[in-house]
């Protein structure tokens, strides 16, 4: 009939135009920003950087002592060495293992702990959104440092203490936006849709409402990262840090003792190398945030 | 024949995109006369909201370029006068309404302080009370019962379609010679729908502009215009009085169109069950095909319209009847 | 309802949170810590001498007991003696707050103004050169660890330079302004980066509203639009930011007062910290909950105030 008929004549041109998934959207838009391509090379070159050291392919021998004790920076010894001739440069890169690790763990922990109280409070309402929400509010309101410190304290020194005070103490942004995403979508009809063909609160809750609030939990994760890897800083400082092997926060901690004597090389080469990293998070972040979120399209 | 105020020639929009630049409005023509109501027609995307927002230089540049052509409003091309000079005709010769009456208000300032606003623009002389007693008029007009209540309240407290009232109000504070609207009616209810219509016709009898009216809906444009001009990817494919184009359509696009209007008649010979649609998608403006950018869509499609003739034009078939078609329907 | 009413039901609402954050405090500083008496003591010391002590620091009452008081302090802001300066706490917040106080005002001040104007040029000329590379500084400057800030600050404005004093303090108008001139220009550097990305946020976010469409379509300029129109509604969030960022002036930067020899609430605290001093850090800790608390319950009531759509009779 007439309509068979067009059918088939137009079917090929309706093949071209199959619409692409809201990812693989933003997945291009992302690519084509020239800035967050740059930031996501060095992101990788950073993460790179930390496997190879801590398989020890690379800067295995920070600790060695290489050249006399404070020795500016030359050909010799790139960054310069340190108080015991160990080369800055080494230790920089192996730094780079714990900020990596530092980010990426936190962010891991906070997204874990957020995503889920965050969920369930939206989802289910009521008295378990009401102690959630008790929850988050009294731990907000404790500042930062304080509950930082206080973690710390308890958990002693160390690098898993650092991961789990640093993640214990950046869920609550996260849970409170995704408590807010998922009640507004709990409402819309695709749930409604869902409950109406079956299937359980949970099941509703991970198949259909939690992936449309990842790209906020992707947002969040750059955030996250850098503000871990600006805080390990602070700990390093607070004797609470990273033991045994360099971190960028020793290396700066370190140097309040050495500005003194002249020596500017290992602040320099700590605050570079996590200056080049955070920005590139904080570009990366925006970027994500305009390829993500729809409502922001336009505001970069 | 009356006045005429509004010439649009051979306009052209673009817009940068991430991919690439796309032509949103590609070599539109279009008058508007005295009292008429011109109404624009076409799907999301066709570029009518683009057209009617350049004739008020309303075009957000970035990403939006007026690349080309004149907007002659009584003879004067809107697009040199300098920005200040636009300023003064927005809102006072020339004003738009838009399709969400809901967001279009600023949420902070009162009502009434929005339509005096209009008035401490373009008619200083107008002492505040002066401001005051016409903008509690202006509400009366459009229909707000306790107007001078209304007048001290803010944009929440009132419903979609009374908010819409107060845009219409607004718009006709200068008594424009020129009311552009955009999907006016779209985002309201039904019921409330036809009002705003019906209010609108009977402020053009009382007040004399001409109307452009933007819709997706010929139901709204059978009720409220005299011409109509169907756009489809950026360029007008047929131009007639509505008469016309109701009971003769050429272009294939408006046949079609026309034809999937859902009908409660049953005396309208067509097969019961499926509603007609036109096959295919609207094609993105990046990749459009060369020569007719209906070609993948259209019943009537022949090898001219597939590049060897270029992109077909509007011509006039009959006085007053234009379509741009290499194989306009027989009629 | 009134807005006395609503008042009193976000007081009535903050005991809860008050009486759970006493909770934490209560966990982490008296439940799960380490034994200050160890510590304190060295590790020479005998089970009597630390039993002593420990009544001595009232670490023998009852876990119910120690809850309440760190709750009753909340309110009477009695928070006993200091472990290693044996101060009464309350007293050494006293002294402590004005020197943290002419740190924290100026900067807070100067910060909201210049960080305001950045964002409503960087609005106005959205897209252009110019809001492109004020985004980056401002990314940039967010992009530097604060301890990395002060020591290169230390080192080059005031050891080398000498433009400002290293560390120290003096009482007093002007005296005290060479000692705290570094570590204000400091805090207000760490500020401006994050504070005008988020006033433009906000402003840009009303800038692509509707109502400013409708706004050009009247006729109105650029400049009236900005700073009429999209100002008053960025003004909301704007306000609610500012305030509740007055509670954490009152605690001082630690990192600040520690490196600048400045004796406000932040050096106290650190110097607790360093010595496990856990009346005086948990002193801290319950004045800046409660301040803040205090000030988001005003935040809320302000809200009310300003925006129509939530105004109340």
């Amino acid at each position: 009939m007439e309509q068979v008929e067009t059918m088939q004549a137009v079917a090929i041109p309706v093949e071209k135009h199959k619409s692409k998934s809201l990812w693989q959207h933003a997945f291009e838009s992302l690519m084509r920003d020239r800035y967050a391509v740059v930031s996501m090379s060095v992101i990788a070159i950073y993460a790179f950087i930390a496997l190879l050291t801590a398989f020890g392919f690379i800067a295995a021998d920070w600790a060695k002592e290489v050249g006399p004790s404070y020795a500016a920076p030359s050909w010799d010894y790139i960054f310069g060495t340190d108080i015991f001739g160990r080369s800055v440069l080494a230790k920089t890169l192996k730094g780079a293992e714990v900020a990596i690790s530092v980010g990426l763990v936190t962010a891991i922990i906070a997204v874990i702990i957020g995503v889920f109280l965050g969920a369930i409070a939206g989802y289910f309402g009521g008295k378990i959104d009401e102690c959630i929400v008790w929850f988050y509010t009294t731990f907000s309101s404790i500042p930062y440092i304080m509950l930082l410190v206080a973690i710390s304290f308890i958990l002693g020194k160390g690098l898993i203490a650092v991961y789990l005070a640093l993640g214990f103490t950046s869920w609550e942004n996260l849970c409170r936006i995704i408590r807010a995403e998922v009640m507004r979508h709990k409402d819309r009809e695709y749930v409604q849709a869902a409950k109406a063909l079956g299937g359980g609160d949970m099941r509703r809750l991970f198949k259909h409402i939690i992936p449309n609030v990842l790209h906020l939990v992707i947002i969040n994760f750059s955030l996250t990262f850098q503000t871990a890897i600006k805080s390990e800083v602070i700990l390093s400082y607070l004797g609470l840090g990273v033991q045994g092997r360099p971190s960028w926060g020793t290396m700066i901690d370190d140097a309040k003792l050495e500005l003194a004597r002249g020596v500017w090389w290992q602040l320099a080469a700590a605050t570079a190398a996590m200056f080049v990293v955070v920005l590139a998070f904080n570009i990366l972040g925006d970027a994500l945030r305009d390829a993500l979120d729809p409502k922001l399209k336009g505001k970069s | 024949m009356s006045e005429k105020l509004l010439e649009v020639k051979d306009l052209v929009v673009q817009f940068r995109t991430d991919r690439g630049k796309v032509t949103a409005v590609n070599g539109v023509n279009f008058e508007l006369y005295k009292g008429q109501t011109l109404g624009i027609v076409g799907e999301s995307g066709s570029g009518k909201s683009v057209t009617a927002l350049s004739v008020m230089r309303l075009i957000p540049n970035p990403p939006g370029i007026i690349a080309k052509g004149e907007i002659l409003f009584r003879g004067q091309n809107l697009l040199n006068l300098p920005l200040d000079e636009m300023r003064k005709i927005r809102g006072n010769k020339i004003a738009m309404i838009f399709q969400e009456p809901m967001t279009s208000l600023n949420p902070v300032f009162t009502v009434g302080n929005q339509i005096e606003e209009v008035f401490a623009l373009h008619q200083k002389e107008f002492s505040k009370a002066e401001r005051r007693n016409q903008g509690i008029e202006l509400l009366k007009m459009v229909g707000i019962p306790s107007p001078e209540r209304r007048f001290l309240e803010y944009p929440h407290q009132m419903s979609g379609g009374m908010r819409q009232r107060v845009m219409i109000a607004m718009s006709l504070a200068c008594r424009p010679d020129i009311l552009i609207a955009d999907e006016p009616s779209t985002a309201l209810d039904v019921t409330i729908q036809a009002q705003i219509l019906e209010l609108m016709k009977k402020l053009q009898s009382e007040l004399g502009m001409a109307i452009i009216m933007i819709t997706h809906d010929l139901g709204v444009v059978a009720e409220t215009c005299d011409n109509v001009a169907v756009m489809y990817c950026g360029q007008m494919v047929e131009k007639a009085d509505i008469k016309t184009v109701f009971s003769r359509p050429r272009h294939p696009y408006t046949k079609g169109l026309l034809e999937s209007i859902p009908s409660y008649d049953s005396t309208k010979n067509r097969e019961k069950g499926r509603l007609p649609t036109i096959e295919g998608m609207v094609p993105s403006l990046l990749e459009l095909p060369t020569g007719c950018s209906f070609q993948d869509r259209c019943n009537f499609v022949t090898e001219d319209c597939r590049g060897r003739k270029g992109t077909p034009q509007l011509e006039s078939l009959l006085q007053g009847h234009e379509v741009s078609c290499f194989n306009p329907i027989v009629v | 309802m009134n807005i006395y009413v609503y008042a009193f039901r976000r007081i009535l609402y903050v005991i809860p949170v008050l009486l759970g954050v006493c909770l934490i405090i209560f966990v982490l500083f008296n439940l799960v810590s380490p034994d200050p008496t160890l510590m304190m003591l060295g590790k020479h010391a005998n089970l009597k001498q630390m039993q002593e002590l420990r009544h001595e620091l009232g670490l023998d009452r009852s876990y119910f007991i120690q809850y309440l008081d760190i709750v009753k302090s909340a309110f009477t802001f009695d928070f006993g003696r200091s472990w290693s300066t044996k101060q009464e706490i309350i007293e050494m917040i006293k002294n402590g707050a004005g020197p943290s106080l002419t740190v924290t005002v100026p900067a807070f001040l100067v910060a909201l103004i210049i960080s305001l104007i950045v964002a409503l040029f960087v609005a106005f000329y959205r897209g252009s050169w110019f809001d492109r590379i004020a985004v980056l500084i401002c990314v940039a400057l967010m992009s530097i660890p604060s301890l990395a800030y002060i020591l290169f600050a230390q080192k080059i404005l005031a050891y080398d330079l000498g433009l400002f004093e290293i560390s120290g303090y003096e009482q007093g108008f002007p005296n005290f302004i060479p000692y705290v001139a570094l570590p204000c220009i400091i805090w207000i550097v760490l500020s401006i980066g994050p504070d005008v990305r988020f006033y433009r946020t906000v402003i840009l976010d009303e800038v692509y509203m509707d109502y400013v469409r409708t706004a050009r379509a009247k006729g109105l300029s650029e400049t009236v639009i900005l700073f009429k129109h999209v100002l008053k509604n960025a003004m909301i969030p704007i306000i609610t930011w500012v305030v509740i960022a007055i509670p954490f002036l009152i605690l001082g930067a630690l990192l600040l007062e520690s490196f600048f020899g400045i004796p406000g609430l932040g050096g106290i605290t650190l110097n607790a910290i360093n010595s496990a001093d856990f009346p005086v850090v948990r002193a801290m800790t319950v004045l800046s909950a409660v301040a803040y608390i205090v000030f988001s319950v005003i935040t809320d009531v302000l809200y009310t105030l300003v925006d129509p759509r939530v105004r109340l009779k």
